[in-house]
Parts: structure tokens; C-alpha cells; sequence
């Protein structure tokens, strides 16, 4: 089944109508490897180092939410409150090492331990070099993007493993303000825009607080499955990996209470694609792709293991990956 | 008799000799059984959603509310012959999701099979949404999430499921 299944057909397909779809860009002349890093860990640092209070809207296939977003970096230790402004009530804070996600209506808290390598890898020569093979960076147009001077750059992916991407980034600071993930067809399978953003800014760190100071005694508190994670070797690998992926973890993760789950990820440099093995009994997901947005999932029974391969890929390239994964 | 029986599902008995010939077949006390579960098969392979109880009522209920048409065109093309394919081979089966489906079966298992095999398949079809333990678990290693700050945990709290299975 996991043989007969796993040739990558349909793999060459769409990267002209990509390129048709992103003829806005395609005057623009492509910008050097060094560029394209010296871009992201430039956002990724602006993320991490700033103070800001921003209302963002995102976008996933059909639905769009709005929600609230407060971060501040107090002495080199973030502090984060995500507010849902629509739908169910949802709120995430992210500090002390974990992040917690409050479900008012369903009366609950989930509790996720989290080391957050937030800091962007500095991507190593090899990396960069895979970043340029695989992708082509061009300088777009400048714009504007929550009332302030924005940059646009495209990453199209020079073949069908993965999406293209669009960014916006502020021109003062670096930091993303809105981001576009492109399917092979060319269109936005997902994306994410500040609304409006004070940046700079002096922030309270007690905005960044929960809503509901401790727990409610009639809530649950529900502490995720998948734990933290301790790098080391797991005996997994993937012997078809697409190529410019490369490993970036491996290890096991697990709460103690339960046999551990493996994890292996493997990232471009742009994006990852988890995968993450564990016991059947365990595993109470089903099999088959699930998709959220510009992130698919494919799941496949092995032996007696549930494989499930995750990321920001397209369907094809979590499939492949998740059907060939064996035992060293 | 299950061939012709399939074949008519799938419009493709040219002659009056066969369609009389499936047309009795389904007749018979067995007939109605396999035009069920092809039926069932096909929309499983389809990725269709197992129709709600009562449906056949009320589209026949609809139809007859209809003007009559006089001369129904034939389909010419078919993207693919989901009946025949279930009737000819045991193959099939791995199409439908990894539920074995046996046309040995009796067709009232064969039936709950392949709706089990719907299940699976119309759970794909709806792409549920991903687990959030191995979303926030994927995304504390992706670059992508350290480009875009703490965005990505949008996905996990405002699309995701309030709580596991």
C-alpha cells in the first residue's frame, strides 16, 4: 500500500500557471540567497524584539477571523495575548515557556508546554543555498499595509513541492505585516494582514495578561498529548524526502503518561513539514488528508504506528513524505 | 444479473433486450439489494456523503412536482463507472478507504462497509481540521511560524477544535 502509493505523479504540474498567477512580480529582477535570509530572520527578529498592539485578519480557505494581538518583550522575555474578535470566544497567551488557549464556551483551558524557538534559525550556507535553488525571491512593488510603508516580495517555488509566498514587510522595522500563501493554481489559500498596528510603541506587559486570572473552578484544564520535546535518535526516517527539504529535528516528545510520539522535521528554510509517529492504540485520528488553510496533513497507518506528515505544503509533498517513512 | 444491474446504474445498457433483463433483475428479491449497495459504493468511491433518511421520498416526491420530460438526453461521457468497477473487481476496495468490500458479502454487510468506507472517505472530503496538540507542536520548529510571530497560533486556537476526542 505505502509503495504502490507513493509515486509523486502529479508533482510537476503547476509551476507555469504559478508563475502566470504571479506576473505582477515578473519584472522584477530575482534577489540574491543572502537577501532572502537577511528578509526573514530581519521579520522574525521584528517579531520577537518589538512591542506592538495590532488587530490582524486571517484568512483560511473560505473563513475569515479577526483577532487582537498584544506582544511585548519585556527584558528579552516575550509576553503574548491573542484575542479572538469574532466567532466563539478564543483567547491564547503565550509566556512563562507555555501557551494556553482559553475556550469560555466549552469551559476550558488547554495548556501546551512550549520552548518557542521563536528566534529564526540562522540559516547555515547549506540552508541558504536551498532557499535560493528552490525558490526565486523577487522585489515587488512597495505598498501599504495598516496605514504603514510596506515592502512586497514574492518567493515562488521553483517546483510543485511547494507554495509561493508573498510578503509585505514594514519598511522601517522588517517585520511581516502580511503574508499570502499561493496554491499551485495561483490562488490564496491562505493569508494573514495587520489591520491596523502600533509598532514601537511602549507596551504594558499587564495587557498581555489572561482575561481570567486563574483557572475557573468549573473549567477543565487540559494538558496537551504531545508534551515537550527531547531531541535524539528515534530509528524513523523518510527515504523519499522532497528534495531541498532537509532534517531540522528529531526527536521524541510525550507527557510522561504515554507511550512518547516521535517527531522528525524537516524544514527549506521557508517552510517545515513535521512528521509524527506514534503507536495505533494511541492514536485516536483518523486516516486520509486533512487541510487547514496552507496546511495539509496526511495520515497513513504503518505497521503499528499512525504516521501523520504536517506542514506548510501542499498536499502532495506531506503525502509523499508521510508514505515514506520507515525504520532505519 | 449483477453486471446488468450495475451497467444500468451507470447508463450504459444500449439495448431493450439488457435493460428488460436488469430491470427484472431488480425485481428479484436480491436485486434491490446490489442497486442499494452499488449505489452506496459509488457515492463512497465518489467521496459523496451518505444521503439523509428520507431523501429518495423527497426527491421523488420533487421529481413528480416536475414537468415530464419527454426525451431525456443520455450522459455521454462518464468520469468513471464506479458501479462496474465495484462489481468487476475486489480492487475497488482500496479506492473506498482501506475497508475491505466484498461483493461475496452479503450485500446488506457490503452496504455497511461501504458506508463505513463513506465515513472515512466524506471525512476527507470535508478535510477536517488539524489536530491542535500537532499543529502547536509542528509549528514550534517551523520557520515559518518565527516569521510571522505568534500569528500561526491563530490557526491553532480560532479554526481548531475546542477539545480532543
Amino acid at each position: 500500500m505505502r509503495a504502490s502509493n507513493g509515486r509523486g505523479a502529479v508533482i510537476h504540474r503547476g509551476s507555469r500557471l504559478l508563475a502566470a498567477g504571479l506576473l505582477c512580480w515578473a519584472s522584477a529582477a530575482p534577489v540574491l540567497a543572502q537577501d532572502a535570509a537577511g528578509l526573514l530572520g530581519r521579520a522574525a527578529e521584528a517579531a520577537r524584539t518589538l512591542d506592538y498592539v495590532g488587530t490582524i485578519v486571517f484568512q483560511s480557505g473560505a473563513a475569515v477571523e479577526t483577532a487582537r494581538i498584544i506582544h511585548v518583550n519585556d527584558n528579552g522575555e516575550e509576553f503574548e495575548k491573542l484575542v479572538a474578535l469574532d466567532g466563539p470566544a478564543r483567547e491564547v497567551i503565550r509566556q512563562k515557556g507555555e501557551v494556553r488557549c482559553y475556550y469560555p464556551d466549552a469551559k476550558l483551558v488547554r495548556i501546551e508546554p512550549r520552548t518557542f524557538r521563536n528566534a529564526f534559525p540562522s540559516l547555515s550556507p547549506q540552508q541558504q543555498e536551498a532557499l535560493a535553488r528552490y525558490y526565486v525571491l523577487r522585489k515587488g512593488a512597495a505598498g501599504r499595509v495598516a496605514g504603514r510603508d510596506a515592502q512586497g516580495w514574492s518567493f515562488e517555488p521553483r517546483d510543485a513541492y511547494r507554495y509561493a509566498q508573498e510578503f509585505w514587510t514594514d519598511t522601517t522595522s522588517g517585520m511581516l505585516l502580511k503574508a499570502r500563501t499561493l496554491d499551485e493554481r495561483g490562488e490564496i489559500v491562505e493569508q494573514i494582514a495587520f489591520l491596523d498596528l502600533a509598532l514601537g510603541v511602549k507596551v504594558d506587559p499587564a495587557l498581555t495578561r489572561p482575561t481570567w486570572a486563574s483557572t475557573p473552578s468549573d473549567w477543565m484544564e487540559k494538558r496537551g498529548r504531545t508534551g515537550t520535546a527531547t531531541p535524539g535518535d528515534t530509528g524513523w526516517s523518510v527515504t523519499r524526502l522532497p528534495p531541498g527539504f532537509a532534517k531540522i529535528m528529531e526527536g521524541t516528545r510525550g507527557t510522561g503518561r504515554a507511550p512518547p510520539v516521535v517527531q522528525l522535521v524537516y524544514s527549506d528554510g521557508l517552510v517545515a513539514v513535521s512528521v509524527f509517529i506514534e503507536p495505533r492504540g494511541q492514536a485516536r485520528r483518523g486516516v486520509g488528508r486533512a487541510r487547514q488553510g496552507g496546511i495539509n496533513q496526511f495520515s497513513v497507518k504503518l505497521d503499528e504506528h499512525v504516521v501523520t506528515a504536517l506542514g506548510e505544503a501542499p498536499a502532495e509533498t506531506v503525502r509523499q513524505i508521510a508514505l515514506s517513512v520507515s525504520r532505519r | 444479473m449483477n453486471e446488468d444491474v450495475s451497467r444500468l446504474m451507470d447508463g450504459e445498457l444500449d439495448d431493450d433486450a439488457a435493460v428488460d433483463r436488469a430491470l427484472a433483475a431488480l425485481r428479484r428479491d436480491q436485486g434491490a439489494d446490489a442497486w442499494a449497495c452499488y449505489h452506496v459504493i459509488g457515492d463512497a468511491m465518489r467521496g459523496n456523503a451518505p444521503m439523509s433518511p428520507g431523501f429518495s421520498r423527497r426527491l421523488s416526491a420533487a421529481l413528480a412536482a416536475e414537468p415530464t420530460v419527454l426525451a431525456p438526453v443520455r450522459r455521454v461521457a462518464h468520469p468513471a463507472t464506479f458501479a462496474w468497477a465495484a462489481a468487476a473487481t475486489v480492487a475497488a476496495v482500496a479506492v473506498v478507504g482501506w475497508t475491505a468490500v466484498s461483493l461475496t458479502d452479503a450485500p446488506d454487510v457490503a452496504i455497511a462497509k461501504a458506508r463505513e468506507a463513506n465515513a472515512v472517505r466524506a471525512a476527507e472530503v470535508r478535510t477536517p481540521a488539524i489536530p491542535p496538540d500537532y499543529l502547536l507542536a509542528h509549528q514550534e520548529y517551523s520557520p515559518a511560524t518565527a516569521i510571522q510571530g505568534v500569528r500561526p497560533y491563530a490557526r491553532a486556537v480560532s479554526f481548531g477544535v475546542p477539545a480532543e476526542r
